[in-house]
């Protein structure tokens, strides 16, 4: 490659990763501004918005919320999406590339039609709309990222460790307890604080199946139809920072783990 | 890890030596393996390579049949009924009425035609974009600083719609950023209405889809071997003609499933078209998301409305699929 082109190319990958970060970087700017109008200038800082955030009560419940939801709907999706995981790794049978296919479908259907399609189905199962319909929604949506994870690690599991369990007397049970899961654990929890970043940031699941409680993407959405306001600078600010901590604490244990 | 599985495997033996196994720090597996209940499920469900199959088989199917289809298969059924949820003395009617609404009116007729457009338009956006910074990331860093690069602009994109919907919103309004730098420079004298158009809309949805491109990018990228290129530089073809006959031809089922990604999740999108959008700008979420704010009886309505769109946006990037699947077979001849 000549120089030209590689210094064009890297030019071009810093212009995305400003792209990407300026619009984020204003907004936690924002959040310091002594002022209730959002725009440039910014005058005079405080530290207001953001210890406000931590009073609120409003906001911090819905913070709360968002965290249990993201719990439990990551709960399940790690249980169902380790099962399919093993099963797809498993044995060939006729229809295993439909049931892979199948597997995926959640996370291409396009956001809104799978949220009302499980507003509707909600209605089926007579499961009102609130936290019950939010797990639900949210871990069935997540379960097609948990498999890719795990499928990964899996395929690199030798087959020798659990010949070597079987041979020890172990029925399959125990051995996918003792051998596979312990192997999986980096998996598990890059699988698990990805689904947990997906749920914990979802709107449009949320907003149709929530009842009247909100999580904090939704009480966000709420707020800012009524107007924008450094306020909410801060909450998302807060949010953002959860995300990244989140996002780099499972990204370095999984890599660490997975040295080892 | 290998080192661990010998001492870990002793202790699995639980049937044969329940006795010495209790008196040692691994004793519940022994104990659960020995334990009548255990015995009985074991007896049952994985005496033989079949069972233990079908115990492995039924709840995967179960869940898929139930979870990831029914849903869907319950939106089509709705879209064909007169009213739902139904009421208790109302008979059950089978009515195409639904669909025909769609085709009577170009009140819905054009967000769909502006929702399709947007999402081809912007897909084809996001690819121009992200192709070169994939292509620098997989063939320019050094494999060891790869991930860091790629980790940086990760990290943002973890972040949800609504907030990165927010700090586009920041960004471009009449006291944006954008417009204060406009200023600045002495450009414009007044701010450039950029929010609540099409453009606003543009550049919020390729904020959001950007990475789901990159990511299949690099990975058909990386993949590609130096000494492709190589072989083609040496018999004298010049950069251009190493990217067009050699590298674009490879990458072509990286682009293909990046583009069927950002495709099909660009439809998708609720609130940033809500946000950052206006009332010339509307999409056709905002159209079905609308028949589910009123009374029940227009759920139908929503549900025709909503397998419109997810058969058409499927249909388009299987369409697509199907192409560049011929393209690079058409390539490797």
């Amino acid at each position: 490659m000549t120089r030209n082109t590689r210094i064009v190319m890297s030019i071009l990958y810093w212009a995305f990763v400003l792209y990407i970060f300026v619009p984020l970087a204003l907004m936690v700017m924002m959040g310091f501004k002594d002022s209730k109008f959002i725009g440039f200038p910014i005058r005079s800082w405080t530290l207001d918005w953001y210890m406000s955030v931590f009073e609120n009560t409003e906001v911090m419940s819905a913070f709360g919320y968002s965290m249990l939801i993201g719990f439990s709907s990551t709960l399940v999706s790690l249980i169902v999406g380790v099962w399919i995981a093993v099963l797809l790794n498993g044995r060939g049978f006729i229809g295993k590339g439909v049931i892979f296919g199948l597997t995926l479908l959640p996370a291409l259907i396009p956001g809104i039609i799978s949220a009302i399609s499980f507003r509707i189905y909600a209605q089926l199962w007579g499961i009102p709309p609130g936290t019950g319909a939010i797990i639900w929604c949210h871990a069935v949506h997540n379960v097609p990222f948990v498999v890719l994870i795990v499928s990964a690690r899996l395929s690199t599991l030798p087959t020798s460790y659990l010949d070597a369990a079987r041979d020890l007397g172990a029925d399959p049970l125990i051995a996918f307890a003792r051998v596979t899961l312990p192997y999986l654990r980096p998996a598990l929890i890059g699988g698990g604080v990805f689904c947990m970043l997906i749920s914990f940031d979802d709107f449009v699941r949320s907003f149709f199946l929530g009842g009247y409680q909100p999580t904090l993407p939704v009480l966000i959405f709420a707020k800012l139809r009524s107007g924008m306001s450094p306020e909410i600078n801060a909450i998302a600010t807060v949010v953002l920072a959860m995300t990244a901590i989140l996002g780099i604490w499972a990204e370095r244990s999984m890599r660490r783990l997975q040295k080892g | 890890m290998p080192g661990k599985v010998p001492s870990g495997a002793a202790a699995l033996a639980g049937k044969s030596s329940v006795d010495h196994q209790t008196k040692d720090g691994r004793s519940f597996w022994g104990a659960l393996a020995g334990s009548r209940l255990y015995q009985a499920f074991s007896d049952a469900l994985l005496s033989s390579p079949r069972r233990q199959f079908i115990l492995l088989l039924a709840f995967p199917l179960l869940w898929i049949i139930t979870q990831h289809l029914g849903p869907m298969a319950q939106m089509f059924y709705v879209s064909f009924l007169d009213a739902y949820p139904v009421a208790a003395d109302h008979p059950q009617h089978f009515t195409t009425d639904n669909y025909l609404r769609f085709f009577g009116s170009s009140i819905f007729l054009m967000p769909f035609i502006r929702t399709l457009v947007f999402a081809a338009t912007l897909t084809f956006a996001t690819l121009i974009l992200t192709y070169p910074v994939a292509y620098f990331l997989a063939r320019h860093v050094k494999r060891s600083n790869q991930m860091i690069f790629l980790l940086l602009l990760l990290i943002p994109f973890w972040v949800g719609e609504i907030v990165r919907t927010y700090a586009i919103m920041i960004l471009l309004g009449n006291n944006g950023a954008v417009n204060l730098a406009l200023k600045w420079l002495g450009l414009v004298d007044r701010p450039v209405p950029f929010m609540y158009t099409g453009f606003s809309i543009s550049v919020g949805i390729v904020y959001l889809t950007a990475l789901y491109m990159l990511l299949p990018l690099y990975s058909a990228l990386e993949k590609l071997p130096r000494s492709y290129t190589d072989a083609a530089a040496d018999l004298g073809a010049g950069p251009w003609t190493r990217f067009w006959r050699v590298t674009l031809p490879l990458s072509l089922e990286g682009i293909s499933s990046g583009c069927t990604l950002v495709f099909l999740i660009s439809t998708g999108f609720y609130a940033t078209p809500v946000l950052l959008g206006g009332p010339s700008t509307t999409v056709f979420a905002e159209t079905i998301a609308g028949f589910f704010h009123a009374a029940g009886d227009e759920w139908p309505t929503g549900a025709a409305f909503a397998c419109l769109m997810f058969v058409t946006a499927l249909a388009i990037s299987l369409g697509f699929g199907r192409f560049m699947t011929w393209l690079s077979k058409g390539v490797r001849k």
